[in-house]
């Protein structure tokens, strides 16, 4: 496979929906912890946790995107991601964590950006997966861009 | 020879030196006759000089030599520190600060060559020692103290025989006569070291030792201290009590490696003096030998004894430098160590029954000894906070000459310790401070005089340490805040409406200051008063965990009181619970903890408040503010409360877990909260808690 041309994926459930996030963000995943609610916080960060002795906060993918709220059962996880190499981490809680994809460049179409749609703005396109479609997150956008 | 390595203790050493300077010639400027300070000076310029040279700094070099050589003018007298003189000199100060600015980031000097300053300086001095007026009656000032004068000619020149243009104090003098009554020589000698001698300070050391071994030195030219610290240039000079001869001495000096030459001769007083002093020896040695019946002190030692106590080595400079970030790693072991031993004791707490009383002792030592490795950590990393507020002096001279005002800052606390990280970014907020208060503050010398007041206006700045706190005030009695003034400002730029502005009390008022781009100059100084200020003082303030407030009498000047945690990292703590929640109150801002029932909170103004001994404090429920899930009302309130500055406030917890050592972490940026939240913690049981600003809800 063309090491250029094909990026590496971690394929996650959130409610039904397929999602993706790029192998070069994620830190580590882990199951559910303890969240500690932190007061007055945008409503989609659930709180902090623990990890190894850093404290890291913790979002909810779902109230990010606008989806009915988290029911949290064995499988779901933590994806503990870094928009960037240099900065500090934070967690996703996603339903379930599926598999490595690679997915080709020509694989994964750009939707047509659209103002009012914030939700575009969390995506960094569309990719295709055998049958099912896979939207790959644009995690730099999801920590900094408002949520709808 | 490759100096690269000397770099960063060249940079460290000039910076020391160049704020030596600044402070004494600020002293110079009000005494100019005070005889330590310009010999202070002259050495500290002499040893700027001697470094910037070895280190190949050509242009500092050059500089520092023609500050010198108007330093030793002054020093012999021939001019006088005048203000427009020290005026040229702070420039060329700053100049110099300015090359180690540069030689800093790159390693070079930069463009600048300081050759106006030079110029200038040149320019003094041939003026200063001709037909100047001041120089004219600056002659007649040192002609009245004749004493001083014939004591030190150092115009005279001895050549290589430095030694002979030392002065020679009384009890050196005294030593001197002893010496001859003993039949002992008095040698004067000097030292020539060689220029690429790497350890000066060791070998003046082994040349000192070797000396000793054949009589007393009585004195030495630098001091001992400054030889050993290498604050000198390639020689110094050094009397002798020996038997021995001169050649001996040199034969014996120059044995030491890398010593390049050595010159020594006999020291004799005058007939008169010398008679004077055997004639106090022989009447203390009547009276010595009154007193003490037994015991003679025949040998030399014990002769020279009390003079050799001047110059006998100082107890030695005991410290090291060490780099920040080691200190900053081992700061975050000791963090590690004790989140390990929360988690031990909350550990061994739920297996209670099990283990053993000499566990629980053995946990206790641990503690103890976390506890104490803690504040020696933080200790190491406490910083007085002169290292900040010492340039200030200088820089009210400067606003004071900018703004044509007459002003003094007067300073206490200076020694006061901080953390090191809040040392380093409480300069510029206080700076601001000073700066408001020298342009805003103060009325112009006309307007105070008028008033009744001291024309020279007054600036405070005084640290203390409040408990877990450092306060640091800075005051002026200048003409204070008008509140009215604020108000109507406010209400101008639309900050509050009319009605709001009615309500408000004078502390809320005042309070707007700390608004974002609020200023209430009228004119725009190149000083202050564009209205980036405040604010940005309030909000490093804040994020250094600190506080600040606002006092002010009209009339009778202003009073901003900033308030400082000691240290960042590691706090004692109260645990509470709220709701299901657990939260770490910092047990510094904790007054007292009350029991209350519920019909002792009243309301006043749709406010509730307690009555606790007479004081009325208003009651903060944290469930609600924290938005926490409602708790049943329990029979008994706990309240705890907190003091911030004068302020009182009841905080209505549910429960108390205990007192806690609690290591603070940052939250992040990526959470907004509002302030209430100042950082979270790990507690023993891998769980986490917040640690709430007790600031921000008072």
């Amino acid at each position: 496979m063309d090491e250029i041309n094909s990026k590496q994926f971690i394929s996650v459930r959130l409610d039904k929906d397929l999602y993706g996030v790029e192998i070069t963000y994620i830190d580590s995943i882990i199951v559910m912890q303890n969240i500690t609610r932190v007061p007055k916080a945008q409503p989609y960060f659930l709180g902090i946790i623990n990890l190894r002795g850093e404290v890291i906060p913790v979002m909810s993918l779902r109230r990010k995107l606008g989806l009915p709220d988290d029911e949290f059962t064995n499988v779901s996880r933590i994806l503990i991601v870094k928009p960037e190499p240099s900065v500090a981490p934070f967690g996703i809680i996603v339903d379930e964590v599926n598999e490595v994809i690679s997915l080709d460049r020509d694989e994964i179409e750009l939707i047509n950006y659209d103002e009012d749609d914030t939700m575009a703005g969390f995506s960094a396109g569309i990719g295709k997966l055998g049958d099912e479609l896979i939207n790959i997150l644009n995690i730099p956008e999801i920590i900094t861009g408002n949520e709808k | 020879m490759d100096v690269s390595q000397y770099l960063e203790i060249f940079i460290d050493e000039t910076r020391e030196h160049l704020q030596s300077l600044n402070e004494h010639l600020l002293v110079l400027e009000k005494e100019p006759e005070n005889e330590a300070t310009i010999n202070e000076i002259f050495r500290a310029a002499h040893s700027l000089k001697g470094m910037a040279g070895t280190m190949g700094y050509k242009k500092m070099q050059r500089l520092t030599h023609d500050m010198e050589n108007v330093f030793s003018e002054i020093r012999n007298g021939q001019m006088k520190a005048t203000s427009r003189l020290v005026d040229v000199l702070f420039k060329g100060l700053d100049v110099l600060e300015e090359f180690l600015v540069n030689i800093q980031t790159d390693g070079t000097e930069g463009k600048t060559d300081g050759q106006e300053i030079i110029s200038d300086l040149n320019k003094i001095l041939e003026s200063g020692l001709g037909k100047d007026d001041s120089s004219a009656s600056d002659a007649k000032d040192s002609a009245s103290t004749p004493a001083d004068k014939g004591e030190d000619k150092p115009s005279k020149d001895y050549g290589k025989y430095k030694f002979k243009s030392l002065s020679i104090d009384e009890h050196e003098k005294k030593a001197i006569a002893k010496a001859k009554l003993l039949n002992l020589n008095v040698i004067g000698l000097t030292v020539y070291i060689q220029e690429y001698c790497v350890l000066k300070g060791a070998r003046a050391y082994m040349i000192n030792r070797s000396l000793e071994e054949h009589g007393e030195i009585i004195k030495l030219s630098p001091s001992a201290q400054d030889l050993e610290d290498e604050k000198y240039d390639y020689d110094y000079s050094a009397f002798v009590v020996t038997k021995e001869t001169p050649q001996q001495i040199i034969n014996n000096a120059i044995s030491v490696s890398e010593v390049k030459e050595v010159v020594a001769d006999y020291i004799n007083l005058e007939e008169k003096e010398l008679e004077k002093y055997l004639n106090i020896i022989k009447n203390e040695e009547k009276q010595s030998a009154l007193s003490m019946t037994s015991g003679d002190s025949g040998d030399l030692k014990a002769k020279t004894a009390p003079s050799r106590k001047q110059p006998s080595k100082p107890i030695a400079n005991r410290s090291v430098r060490v780099d920040i970030e080691k200190l900053d790693v081992l700061m975050n072991l000791v963090s590690e160590l004790i989140i390990a031993k929360n988690s031990l004791v909350s550990s061994s707490s739920s297996l209670h029954d099990q283990l053993e009383i000499a566990f629980y002792d053995q946990i206790e030592y641990l503690e103890r000894v976390t506890t104490n490795l803690h504040e020696s950590v933080m200790k190491v990393r406490m910083v007085p906070i002169e290292n900040v507020v010492n340039r200030f002096p200088r820089m009210i001279r400067d606003l004071s000459k900018k703004l044509n005002k007459k002003m003094e800052l007067y300073m206490t606390g200076e020694e006061t310790e901080l953390d090191r990280t809040v040392i380093d970014e409480i300069g510029d907020p206080l700076m601001h401070l000073l700066r408001n208060a020298a342009d805003h503050g103060l009325e112009s010398n006309e307007e105070r005089k008028n008033q009744g007041k001291n024309p020279v206006g007054s600036i405070y700045l005084d640290a203390y340490q409040d408990g877990n706190n450092v306060v640091i005030e800075v005051s002026d009695d200048g003409k204070g805040i008008d509140v009215e003034k604020i108000k109507r400002k406010a209400i101008d730029r639309g900050t509050i409406t009319e009605e709001q502005a009615s309500r408000m009390t004078d502390k809320e008022i005042i309070n707007i200051l700390f608004m974002p781009s609020f200023s209430t100059s009228d004119k725009v100084t190149d000083v202050s008063g564009r209205g980036v200020g405040l604010d940005v003082v309030k909000t490093k303030i804040e994020a250094l965990g600190g506080d600040i407030e606002a006092k002010t009498k009209l009339g009778q000047g202003s009073n901003f009181i900033i308030s400082l945690p000691l240290t960042l990292a590691i706090i004692q703590s109260l645990m509470v619970q709220i709701s299901t929640e657990k939260y770490a109150l910092p047990l510094g801002n904790i007054q007292t903890v009350e029991n209350v029932t519920p019909d002792e909170i009243k309301m006043i103004q749709g406010k509730e408040v307690l009555n606790l001994r007479g004081n009325v404090i208003p009651v903060i429920r944290l469930g609600e503010i924290l938005d926490c899930e409602k708790s049943q009302e329990a029979e008994e309130l706990v309240i705890v409360v907190i003091k911030k500055g004068e302020r009182l406030a009841g905080f209505v917890v549910d429960d108390l877990i205990g007192q806690q050592e609690i290591v603070i972490k940052s939250i992040g940026k990526y959470i907004d909260n509002h302030k209430i939240i100042s950082g979270a913690t790990i507690l023993g049981n891998g769980e986490v808690a917040l640690i709430l600003d007790v600031n921000s809800l008072v």
